[in-house]
């Protein structure tokens, strides 16, 4: 329990829970731009969140606590590996908690209990949309573990903490082929499990097309500003494992003040700019047919189980 | 007479006392008398099972119980694990079944009597030390379990049939094990355990190998492991509930140990290097399981069947680490294969708490609606908040999420198959990916199913006139599951508790030392990198939920929530039939396997009388087969009528035919005699 | 062993005279055709059976065996063969195996072909004692598989039973042959055994008669699936 240690988790508590909403804001501003439209500004996310709280919450008939509980946990696991994973320090006071399957089944828990929420609306669009999403969490698991078994393979171990470590001291292994393939593998899972183009679009109106936004219709005022926090907050904490697993330099190993400054902006600035790549590319591309997805997911589990195998006969 | 042997004649005194309770005590009594003794032995046996598994042992030798060979029961660290966990699902299923008894009509004294023989056979099955005492124990299991199946057959048709396939496979499999065990025994000086290790030294690796495989076979099948699973989507149905959760829970762990028995413990000295390929078979078959069970239970509709196919899922993952323990073993290895055999027996420890309390809920639910199908039922949280409780902790545990139970058992596995890429050859870097992936496929299509049985089982609006009536259960039954529960409870939670004493029995049965080390409420592996907090991580979530809803309470607004309707469209109210049903969530999972499903879908249209162009009605129908029930079972099954056709020809009625063929056969014995002399 | 109260060749010689009425009886009853032959032919089967037992008890000297000698006397020629008659008179107009499933030339050939067959068998209990008993316990064996067959190809119910009857006179003489002494206990479960037989089937030919008409075997073909 250092005090970097200490102080990460603060830091990256904060900086997650104030900035995702605008990385969220950014990433529709620029794809306003680039579609030629004048877009809402970087800050309309916060502002809608404001606006969202103030509002009378609404408890629909018929549904059960898991429906008032789902935003919450959603919430709290996005705190929880916000807090645990690597993004300002290595060293984290909650290592036990720091593994990687351990924060990728966080992350499923969340999704399940919006899934359930959306089945215990009772109405048609909630339950597909859950479905929908339950499909697709089923054939996102595989690639998934085998991706982390890839990245775990050179250092020997799962530890979030130590797959960083491992990667600071050994820059060259970023390029090899199991990280290139491994890192491939999780662009396309990151895709699917926060819900963007190709595979969900986050923006769409037609309640046929949706896969998450149909799960969270029946939600309203204070309980849609957690959903919706939770949405930024989850792509920001996939960005960010995403940036720091395959290229963590800018993340500060001692406490010195100016170190975790500096790993601040180096955090969000790999991040902001994921994001920004990632809207861009959603600006060339349409949304799969559900039925089309699992062949984008086979293809990224053959990628994963190529970097396993390169691992082993390239070692 | 030390702890073990106490407690141990205890339950098996108990169990006795129980049954001849059921046979004595009048009706009203009936249910309450053989309940509360169930469950005393259930404790008595757990508490046994402890003691074995901290290093007690104890034995015990009844030379005339049995002509020939005697009984030998044997106690060690091994059968305790088996012991414990029977006992444990005893305890808890002993209280649920006098509300459930009594309300189903089950509380007639045949019944009542062979239940606590079953939970006996279970209890004696891991503690017998040698061959005869083995079968014997296994036979009096599988006969009183047939009897328990079969108890409501004059109320559906569907029970008989179910009672027949589980009575064939199970004496199939018991046949099996018969002729490896006898293979086995003849190889040695006698049929006692101590006697067969010594042997097993000696052994050919075709002999050994053949004993594996046949033993294999035998306890496979009750595992429920594919392709001799076909047994347990139908028995577990049709069963009572109280009756499904033993079998589920206590029963199919016993085709595990005789696995483990005879792989690791009895034929632990034959020839290694022919044994990587049995432990590699087993792994398939248990990835296999896990994959196919899950797949099946993903797309089905009837909620007891679901619980059953999760319970070959369940045990194809145990297998998947038994498997690998096993590779890593004859690799030599031996931290990792403590690992992977400490994660199975974790796992199997964890299956046993959540698939009672699963299937004692699904009982409740299905006792207070009478109703079978997940389609027909919903909405129970208003009538049912207890049920629906449970059935959602156990939902959570099943599906292999923090903070439940299976969790910690599936990251263990995890582990054991991750770290052991370097060590192992060519052979390892092929198998262990696709194990991996086959965990995960696994856990990924848990998460769709068990989202699937919560949601649409207990929540949303009721489907069913039956599932709008419904009310909670008696108490007892609130009270049994209350206990699986607060097992799974601690599990979760606390699984530091129950590590170092399943480490350490996973060490020995592998030859290694203890694989795992607790360090407060960290399970840090030893040999490799990796731990995991369970609880921290609880507390964190707690936390985070602590923090999320204080930080929405001091920013959102002060108003009272309002009720309204739920969007609709504008179309009017919504209708129970507009609910997404199980059949339509499992939809697009079912068009993602079709190749391995091949769902059949009818169609038929009744036209009008007066015109063909005006349509009546319209019945849709579809089921997804088991295809491997197609493609194995029918075949043999279509071979073995055709001979009994052919057979009917050599009965023709005649007397003089039925003598004559006496006749010949002696003549004919008497002259191989002579030929062959 | 017990005492040898005659000479080893003369006993020798009486018990094959023994064994052969045992064998030249049972090849009559595969050839005569009337019932009243057949059972006074069984009667004397039964007294050359009494004989055997009585010469093995007086080369034996014991006295129990020479008491089951004549109860087997009284039983197996006195008590069967009465009980045979009785059921014969009974039996209405059919008093002759008309149509055996084998004919009598083919039957006579079958019966030497199983004297062989009981020869070669035996050739290790032979073997394996060298004294005159066991000389003739290939005859006795070849009395079982004749009864067996006499058993499989007659038509009428009471020439199957006097085929059981037998194979019954021809376990007992292998018995008696083989053992120093089967006692008492065994020979009475045996004949206790047959009775009963006996009584059972009286009992059933008499339903079957009347619910069938006479009792042509080959004429019942219900026993099937």
């Amino acid at each position: 329990m250092t005090g970097l240690g200490v102080a990460g988790v603060v830091l990256q508590l904060l900086i997650v829970v104030a900035l995702s909403p605008l990385l969220t804001g950014m990433m529709r501003q620029l794809r306003a731009r680039m579609e030629g439209r004048a877009g809402a500004g970087v800050g309309q996310p916060w502002r809608d969140l404001r606006k969202l709280m103030r509002k009378r919450p609404i408890a629909p008939h018929g549904t059960t606590e898991v429906f008032r509980t789902a935003p919450l946990v959603l919430v709290a696991t996005c705190l929880v590996v916000a807090a645990v994973a690597p993004f300002v320090t290595a060293a984290s006071p909650l290592d036990p908690v720091a593994d990687l399957f351990a924060v990728v089944a966080l992350l499923t828990l969340g999704t399940v209990a919006l899934a359930l929420a959306g089945i215990d609306t009772g109405t048609a669009f909630g339950g597909m949309g859950a479905s929908r999403e339950a499909t697709i969490i089923a054939l996102v698991e595989p690639t998934l573990l085998v991706a982390i078994f890839a990245l775990s393979v050179p250092v020997g171990s799962t530890n979030l903490g130590a797959i960083v470590t491992s990667t600071l001291h050994d820059p060259a292994q970023v390029f090899s082929p199991v990280s290139l393939l491994a890192a491939v593998a999780l662009i396309v899972v990151i895709i699917a499990e926060t819900g963007r183009l190709p595979v969900d679009n986050p923006s769409t109106h037609l309640e046929l097309t949706m896969v998450h936004e149909a799960m969270i219709l029946e939600y309203s005022g204070p309980d849609l500003a957690m959903v919706e926090l939770a949405s930024s907050m989850r792509l920001t904490v996939f960005l960010g494992l995403l940036a720091n697993l395959f290229v963590p330099w800018g993340i500060a190993t001692t406490g010195q003040p100016l170190l975790v400054a500096a790993a601040v902006l180096a955090f969000v600035a790999k991040v902001a700019l994921l994001g920004a790549l990632l809207a861009v590319g959603e600006v060339f591309l349409a949304k799969l047919r559900l039925f089309r997805v699992p062949e984008l997911l086979a293809g990224s589990f053959v990628l994963g189980l190529l970097a396993v195998g390169a691992s082993f006969f390239l070692a | 007479m030390n702890l073990v042997l106490a407690a141990l004649w205890t339950a098996v005194g108990v169990g006795g006392l129980s049954a001849v309770a059921g046979l004595l005590t009048p009706g009203r009594f009936r249910p309450a008398a053989v309940g509360v003794s169930v469950t005393v032995s259930g404790a008595a046996a757990l508490v046994a099972g402890v003691a074995a598994m901290t290093g007690q042992s104890a034995a015990v030798v009844l030379p005339d119980l049995l002509p020939l060979s005697g009984v030998l029961f044997t106690v060690d660290a091994l059968g305790g694990v088996f012991l414990a966990i029977t006992g444990g699902v005893a305890v808890a299923v002993g209280i649920y079944g006098i509300g459930y008894c009594r309300q189903h009509g089950l509380d007639g004294r045949g019944v009542q009597a062979v239940l606590p023989l079953f939970v006996t056979a279970m209890v004696l099955v891991p503690v017998a030390g040698s061959v005869g005492t083995l079968l014997l124990c296994w036979e009096l299991m599988a006969l009183t379990s047939l009897l328990l199946v079969i108890a409501e057959h004059q109320g559906r048709p569907a029970v008989a049939q179910a009672g027949r396939w589980y009575a064939v496979m199970t004496h199939l499999g018991m046949v099996a094990i018969l002729i490896g065990l006898l293979v086995f025994a003849a190889n040695a000086v006698d049929g006692s355990f101590p006697a067969l290790r010594e042997a097993a030294g000696g052994l050919s690796p075709t002999v050994a190998g053949l004993i594996f495989v046949a033993t294999g076979i035998g306890f496979g099948s009750k595992a429920g492991i594919v392709p001799l699973h076909a047994w347990l989507p139908r028995a577990h149905p049709e069963a009572p509930s109280n009756v499904s959760a033993l079998m589920s829970a206590a029963m199919v762990n016993l085709g595990v140990y005789g696995i483990i028995r005879v792989g690791f413990d009895l034929l632990g000295g034959a020839a290694d290097g022919a044994a990587t390929w049995w432990w590699l078979l087993v792994l398939t078959l248990g990835a296999a399981s896990a994959i196919y069970g899950i797949l099946q239970a993903a797309i089905g509709t009837n909620l007891k069947r679901l619980l059953g196919y999760s319970t070959t899922e369940n045990m194809g993952l145990v297998l998947v680490g038994v498997g690998a323990a096993g590779m890593f073993a004859t690799s030599g290895d031996l931290p990792l294969a403590g690992l992977a055999m400490a994660a199975a027996l974790l796992h199997l420890v964890n299956h046993a708490a959540f698939k009672t309390l699963l299937f004692q809920s699904a009982g409740s639910a299905l006792a207070a609606t009478g109703r079978r199908d997940l389609d027909d039922l919903g909405g129970l949280r208003a009538g049912m908040p207890g049920t629906t409780a449970a059935f959602g902790l156990g939902a959570l545990a099943a599906s292999a999420l923090p903070p439940g139970a299976a969790f910690v058992s599936e990251w263990l596995l995890l582990q054991a198959l991750i770290h052991g890429l370097p060590t192992a050859g060519t052979s390892a870097a092929i198998v262990m990916p696709l194990a991996v992936a086959a965990v995960a496929l696994t856990a990924g299509l848990a998460v769709a199913t068990f989202v699937k049985a919560f949601g649409i089982g207990f929540l949303a609006r009721p489907r069913s006139p039956e599932a709008a009536r419904a009310a909670e259960s008696p108490a007892s039954m609130l009270t049994g599951m209350g206990l699986a529960a607060a097992a799974c409870v601690g599990l979760a939670l606390l699984p530091t508790l129950v590590l170092p004493t399943i480490g350490a029995v996973a060490g020995a049965t592998v030859g290694a030392t203890d694989p795992l080390q607790i360090d407060g409420m960290t399970i840090r592996l030893v040999g490799v990198a990796g731990s995991l907090s369970p609880l921290m991580l609880t507390i964190t979530l707690v936390i985070g939920l602590a923090a999320t809803l204080a930080g929405v309470r001091a920013q959102a607004t002060r108003r009272a929530a309002r009720a309204a309707r739920l969007w609709d469209c504008g179309a009017g109210p919504l209708s129970a039939r507009m609910e997404y049903t199980a059949t339509s969530f499992a939809e697009p999972l079912q068009r993602v396997f079709d190749d391995v499903l091949r769902a059949e879908q009818d169609v038929d249209v009744t036209h009008h009388e007066e015109s063909s162009y005006l349509v009546q009605t319209i019945e849709y129908r579809r089921r997804v087969p088991d295809r491997i029930e197609r493609r194995l079972y029918e075949p043999v099954l279509t071979a073995m009528a055709a001979w009994g056709r052919a057979g009917r020809r050599l009965a023709p009625g005649s007397v003089h035919r039925y003598l004559g063929y006496g006749f010949y056969a002696l003549c004919g014995l008497l002259i191989l005699l002579v030929v062959t002399r | 062993m017990g005492a040898g109260h005659m000479s080893e060749q003369l006993y020798g010689q009486l018990l094959d005279i023994a064994a052969g009425a045992l064998l030249l009886t049972a090849v009559l009853i595969l050839w005569r055709r009337e019932l009243a032959a057949i059972i006074t032919v069984f009667a004397l089967q039964g007294i050359a059976l009494a004989v055997l037992v009585g010469l093995i008890a007086v080369e034996e000297g014991s006295a129990e065996l020479g008491l089951v000698a004549v109860g087997v006397l009284v039983l197996r020629a006195g008590v069967l063969p009465g009980l045979l008659r009785r059921a014969l008179a009974g039996a209405g107009a059919t008093r002759r195996e008309t149509r055996p499933l084998v004919n009598v030339v083919s039957s006579l050939l079958a019966a030497a072909g199983l004297t062989l067959l009981a020869y070669a068998v035996s050739q290790p209990l032979v073997a394996l004692d060298p004294a005159p008993a066991a000389h003739a316990v290939p005859v006795a064996m070849a009395v079982v598989l004749i009864g067996f067959f006499v058993l499989v190809t007659r038509r009428l119910a009471l020439s199957q039973l006097v085929g059981f009857l037998l194979m019954d006179n021809g376990i007992t003489a292998v018995g008696f042959l083989t053992t120093a002494g089967i006692g008492v206990v065994v020979e009475l479960g045996i004949s206790l055994d047959v009775l009963l037989v006996v009584l059972v089937l009286q009992i059933l030919k008499t339903r079957i008669r009347e619910a069938f008409g006479d009792t042509d075997i080959d004429d019942l073909r219900e026993l099937h699936d």
